[in-house]
């Protein structure tokens, strides 16, 4: 289950990544040298950066990487870890699952307008649909980090500076 | 005012109980619109930020950024820098710790993190300065302190946070971090000069290079030269926007990795998927920071602020002294990327109200965020060193990096006194 996640997410993001990667190169390059961009170039970049965003979510929250306070974890004794990493866990998950239905909703009111991007006329509310769907997953993954918590991280790995 | 210092205790009080950073300023945001403003209104603002945030196409600057220095990472360019900075000064006293400084700028010109640049210049630099009886303390202080100018020397993830959360140009902000960095570089090289002389038999002097061999040397980093020429020399040349620099060197990057076979299918996608992830968890911190903001601009706290700075009569000087001062000592005990999100809505409009220049500022918390992840109890880069070189004990890493956390305050205090050192660049850029 875990090993699908990580899959599946893992791919959504890394082929997105890569995709605005490749599609900056080609559209900078082709404008300045050749003097012809990709048309509608912006908007699939606005796009795919929602797909690495969202779909690397529940994978931030999967191994533990948020930003956390941890200085006072040597000064606690374990059963009160235990339960404060619980609770943390419940609150991050209502808070995601609120936020999903809350995506959920705009989605739907993108879909009644019929909200395109400008240019390639792209139908936005599939993929503020999916922001729903993956903050409801990263929900999920919370209340299963409960059950099951993060392994410890490595010093230094998904520090950001 | 009583509202927005409400909002601000709570995100302590929840961050105290181990709650992400992230999850703390979303909520305490959106609770205090909803009893201020409204629920209907909070959740509607929530939504628009999130979305906002999402299909923002300036921002994919961030994983771009982060893609470069990851390739970078793995290309294994440290390598020859390291080796070509050694070929010009490994003869003097403490050669290698000289050579480690300057191939950790070099480093810094491609990569945005002071992480990386640390781990990546541990793998190569620590192993000869080991075998040259170089002591433990000097050598993991040089790299640690070292590698912490991969956030001044752009490109620099930290520089570009500031950029969005402040809205303030991050071109200027890359230029105004050239001339600290190197200066920070070259008093780091004194400092390492200082250390050595009181201690030379730990730091022998290495063999003196041919110039024909400093040539050979000099020509083998030719790719490195190549991204910052593009990438830097575009960003300031005015060929690119920033978003569009970071596109091209983080292509660059990828087929340097790719001409020099250091990529495997698994390892792209380790690097796609990490450099993703670290994406997503700074977007998280972004789209929270940016609900909290609009909250806290909700209350009557910017205006409050600045009358009560007028009312002081303190000199600007004097406020901007003492919040260093502030970040200092945070900067030992708190994680600086928090530390930073933190306290940049309460001192941002400050600054801006006193009249200072908002690319002076950012330079100013890049400084902090330098000394911080160096010094001790709590600093990353000593943290990383700690597990990277599991043989050498953290009290040793915290003696090392002392003294290079009193030349970065000692550069702080140039920076303050003399803006001109961070803004003449900038002054110069279109």
């Amino acid at each position: 289950m875990k090993k699908l996640l990580e899959t599946v997410c893992g791919l959504l993001a890394g082929t997105a990544l890569f995709a605005i990667m490749a599609l900056t190169f080609f559209d900078v390059g082709g404008r300045k040298l050749l003097d012809h961009s990709i048309p509608g170039s912006l908007e699939l970049t606005e796009l795919l950066m929602v797909v690495v965003i969202f779909a690397a979510m529940p994978l931030v929250s999967l191994r533990g990487e948020h930003v956390v306070f941890d200085s006072l974890d040597s000064y606690l004794p374990t059963a009160v870890r235990r339960a404060q990493i619980a609770l943390v866990h419940l609150l991050c998950a209502a808070a995601l699952l609120a936020l999903g239905y809350l995506m959920w909703q705009t989605g739907g009111q993108f879909a009644i307008n019929g909200d395109t991007t400008a240019q390639l006329q792209i139908a936005k509310s599939p993929f503020i649909y999916g922001m729903g769907i993956l903050c409801g997953l990263t929900g999920l993954v919370h209340l299963g980090l409960i059950v099951a918590p993060a392994p410890e991280l490595a010093e230094g790995e998904g520090v950001a500076l | 005012m009583i509202e927005a210092l409400l909002g601000f205790v709570a995100i302590f009080a929840l961050a105290l109980l181990r709650m992400p950073l992230a999850f703390s300023m979303g909520l305490v945001g959106i609770v205090g619109i909803g009893l201020t403003r409204g629920w209907d209104p909070a959740l509607a603002s929530t939504a628009q930020v999130v979305y906002e945030t999402g299909f923002a196409y300036t921002l994919s600057v961030i994983p771009l950024f982060i893609l470069m220095g990851n390739f970078v990472a793995r290309a294994g360019l440290a390598q020859e820098l390291f080796q070509a900075a050694y070929a010009f000064v490994g003869h003097v006293r403490g050669g290698l710790a000289h050579a480690t400084i300057a191939a950790c700028a070099g480093f810094g010109a491609i990569c945005g993190s002071s992480i990386a640049t640390a781990a990546t210049m541990s793998k190569v630099a620590y192993p000869p300065m080991k075998k040259l009886g170089y002591s433990d303390s000097l050598s993991t202080g040089v790299i640690a302190a070292g590698g912490t100018l991969g956030i001044m020397i752009p490109p620099s993830t930290i520089m570009v946070i500031y950029g969005i959360i402040t809205e303030t140009n991050i071109g200027k902000l890359f230029a105004a971090g050239v001339i600290p960095g190197l200066l920070t570089a070259l008093l780091m090289m004194g400092a390492v000069w200082y250390l050595t002389s009181k201690d030379p038999e730990h730091a022998p002097a290495g063999e003196r290079t041919s110039w024909p061999d400093r040539w050979k040397a000099l020509r083998n980093i030719w790719g490195v030269s190549l991204l910052v020429v593009v990438v830097l020399g575009g960003i300031y040349g005015g060929l690119f926007t920033a978003t569009e620099g970071a596109g091209f060197g983080a292509a660059g990057a990828f087929l340097f990795a790719w001409a020099r076979r250091r990529l495997t299918w698994r390892i792209l996608f380790q690097v796609l998927v990490e450099s993703a992830r670290t994406t997503a968890m700074l977007f998280m911190l972004l789209i929270a920071a940016t609900i909290f903001a609009n909250y806290i601009n909700f209350t009557s706290m910017p205006g409050d602020l600045k009358e009560w700075i007028t009312h002081m009569g303190l000199s600007p000087l004097m406020i901007i002294a003492a919040m260093m001062f502030i970040y200092v000592v945070l900067g030992t005990v708190m994680e600086e990327l928090t530390m930073v999100l933190l306290t940049i809505p309460l001192f941002f409009p400050i600054v801006t109200a006193l009249g200072f220049d908002p690319v002076w500022f950012g330079v100013l918390i890049v400084m902090i965020v330098q000394i911080g992840l160096i010094s001790p109890p709590v600093g990353m880069n000593m943290f990383v060193m700690n597990s990277l070189l599991p043989g050498v004990g953290l009290q040793s890493i915290f003696r090392g990096c002392w003294p290079f956390v009193l030349v970065m305050i000692f550069v702080l205090g140039l920076l303050i006194a003399f803006p001109q050192l961070s803004l003449w660049l900038p002054s110069l850029m279109k």
